[in-house]
């Protein structure tokens, strides 16, 4: 009886060391946030509520962002992902991207989310030529609000393994890719981030290959396919380029020094084509996609809120100053495209109608 | 920032020319150092000391019959005092005499003797002592990164590809799928990582591209090492399962996580031999990459103590 005893009292211990051993181990595991545990959007930081409408991507879907309220668009992700929102002036649509495995659209979306109609048919049925499928990102409209610009992989020629993209333009009411506005470097990746200015000429990011390395370069663009002017040096590296709404600062994320692990968040004046000395509003950090506010009173951005990368939304207050408020971070625990520039309308909230 | 010796053309200046000196050919030397392999068995550098990895990456899918070849060949030496990293990619195509016979592409040697011939066929072209040895494969990395919560890149330049293998996804091993990696700061996860990593058919560098690619992911996996502890090492190792060897024991990777963590960017440097380190070579109708040794061992030799 005594030795039964000692065996069950020896068991209990063992289950119990066992027991402790595992606890100990698991609350020594870091918790690595997934993606499951990241939150849809709903609401901002109360105290941040900005002007007119955001537009924004996370995980396949869009959502607008206005009066520090989310709404999701509820875009069927059955087909591909959606991404890069742009909103068109005047109007309550959008343009934006369905991208598939091999290939994306371009789709014009009115304010509920509802396809109105596929802008363009970059599929090939081919199976055996997947090279025949086209890419499309990056649209962005005209303040007329029918012009459109993009990032297209077109011309490619099939003798090659190059796939560069080139910006293109045309307009919602005919034909979409009417126009080719840039000749890419060949076998860089090519042509992105096109933006409209006031003045009709267009601002994007070239990339190039030099030195064994790729770097990007802001760029402007006037007539179609004139040479263009190169507005940094390969050394800066900078793309994602954001002109102000008045067209006299260029906000823009810089890679050059930072060893490609971390890029800057920089502002210089724009003037007669060439641009100031920046200023660097964000350092060692991950910033991404700024876009100005309509009124040019600031400027959101995204970056990461700590090491476990989730990309929020930030904002700085007075961007343009040379004494810009201190960034803020607007949302928590969400997780935007950072591929996927905001697109920030003027227009306030519209009205959410049951679906 | 790293140090980034791109070794292209018109960076090759960077590094020291009164290095450039005339080394012997690495194949008259290699029977040399095997023999001297053979009866000096070198030893493993005793914990705290500097030592040198060699990081293998493979395809292991059976399209080739259950050929595997590495992909990615990355030498990296570590100073746990000093926290200091060198990572030197060795391209694949580069036409050397193998440990086990013969001369062939260098990712070659793991197909006729493992993860042993790659070591032994980089310590005798290269002259240097290998510590340790890492391979990992497609998924085993796509695994890993996925166990980790993703990684965060800022890629470098739009990555385009229309002939990309898909190999890992789809049911036929020899068909391709299109790639395009956007460029900038973004998160990614273990098959977008891969594929960052892998595509280099619309990148003017080719391998050389893809090679400074591979270090970057491995630089953005040390951020994600400040979150790992030790215990979250078999999960880790669970996950990728059949898809990664090495030499090493679980107390010997235990110890390097907090290396890996506190190692700080600017005290990288990364190398890539391109040009004029290596030229381009057509034999028995391949394209390869012939080695100029008379330039690669002192370059490899600042960093890799010679042997």
């Amino acid at each position: 009886m005594k030795r039964a005893l000692t065996v069950i009292l020896l068991l209990a211990l063992m289950a119990g060391f066992g027991l402790g051993v595992n606890r100990l181990i698991a609350s020594r595991k870091h918790n690595i946030p997934t993606e499951s545990s990241v939150f849809i959007p709903t609401v901002t930081r109360p105290k941040i509520v900005l002007p007119g409408t955001l537009y924004l991507a996370q995980n396949g879907d869009i959502y607008r962002l206005s009066d520090g309220f989310f709404t999701d668009l509820h875009l069927s992700t059955a087909s591909g992902s959606w991404m890069q929102p742009a909103y068109v002036p005047n109007s309550q649509d959008i343009v934006a991207v369905l991208r598939a495995a091999e290939y994306s659209n371009l789709y014009l979306l009115n304010s509920q989310g509802s396809i109105i109609r596929r802008l363009s048919n970059n599929a090939n049925v081919h199976l055996d030529t997947v090279y025949l499928n086209h890419w499309m990102f990056y649209p962005h409209m005209g303040a007329d609000g029918n012009t459109l610009y993009f990032s297209y992989d077109q011309p490619k020629n099939s003798s090659t393994l190059a796939v560069d993209f080139s910006v293109w333009s045309g307009t919602l009411s005919a034909k979409l890719a009417a126009a080719q506005l840039t000749n890419s470097n060949p076998f860089t990746g090519g042509d992105v981030d096109p933006t409209p200015m006031a003045s009709g000429t267009i601002i994007y990011s070239k990339y190039a290959i030099g030195s064994g390395n790729a770097y990007s370069q802001v760029a402007l663009q006037g007539k179609p396919l004139s040479k263009p002017i190169i507005l940094t040096t390969p050394a800066q590296d900078c793309g994602q380029p954001a002109p102000s709404p008045d067209g006299t600062k260029v906000a823009m994320i810089c890679i050059g020094g930072t060893g490609l692990q971390s890029t800057r968040l920089e502002v210089a004046t724009l003037t007669a084509g060439k641009l100031g000395t920046p200023q660097t509003l964000v350092n060692n950090c991950l910033c991404s996609a700024p876009v100005w506010a309509p009124d040019g009173s600031g400027l959101v951005y995204y970056n990461t809120a700590d090491a476990t990368g989730h990309f929020e939304l930030w904002w700085i207050k007075g961007a343009s100053s040379a004494a810009p408020s201190a960034p803020l971070q607007v949302t928590t625990n969400l997780d935007f495209d950072a591929s996927s520039p905001p697109s920030w309308s003027p227009l306030s909230s519209v009205p959410v109608m049951a679906r | 920032m790293p140090a980034i010796v791109t070794a292209f053309e018109d960076t090759g200046h960077t590094i020291d020319r009164s290095l450039q000196t005339a080394q012997p050919s690495a194949g008259a030397s290699a029977s040399a150092s095997a023999a001297a392999r053979a009866s000096a068995p070198p030893a493993v550098a005793p914990p705290g000391q500097p030592f040198t990895v060699l990081l293998l990456g493979s395809d292991n899918d059976a399209k080739f019959g259950g050929t595997v070849l590495t992909q990615s060949m990355i030498l990296a030496r570590v100073n746990p005092t000093t926290r200091q990293v060198v990572m030197e990619s060795i391209p694949r195509d580069l036409w050397v005499p193998l440990s086990t016979g013969g001369s062939a592409k260098i990712d070659a040697a793991y197909l006729h003797g493992g993860a042993s011939a790659s070591v032994a066929t980089v310590e005798e072209d290269f002259h240097i002592h290998i510590d340790h040895y890492a391979w990992i494969g497609l998924l085993g990395l796509v695994n890993l990164i996925n166990q980790v919560g993703g990684i965060d890149v800022v890629a470098t330049n739009p990555v385009m590809d229309d002939f990309y293998p898909k190999d890992l996804t789809g049911k036929d091993p020899y068909a391709y799928e299109r790639v395009a990696v956007l460029p900038g700061p973004q998160h990614m996860n273990g098959m977008q990582a891969l594929m960052y990593v892998r595509s280099r058919h619309g990148d003017l560098r080719s391998d050389f591209g893809r090679s400074q690619r591979q270090q970057q992911v491995l630089l953005a996996l040390r951020a994600k090492a400040k979150l790992l502890g030790i215990a979250d090492l078999p999960d880790i190792a669970t996950a990728m399962a059949n898809d990664f060897s090495t030499d090493m024991s679980i107390s010997e990777i235990a110890s390097l996580l907090p290396i890996a963590s506190s190692v700080q960017l600017q005290n990288v440097q990364q190398v890539i031999l391109a040009s004029p380190y290596t030229s381009v070579l057509v034999v028995s109708n391949q394209d390869a990459l012939q080695p100029n040794w008379n330039l690669i061992l002192p370059l490899t030799h600042k960093f890799f103590p010679a042997v």
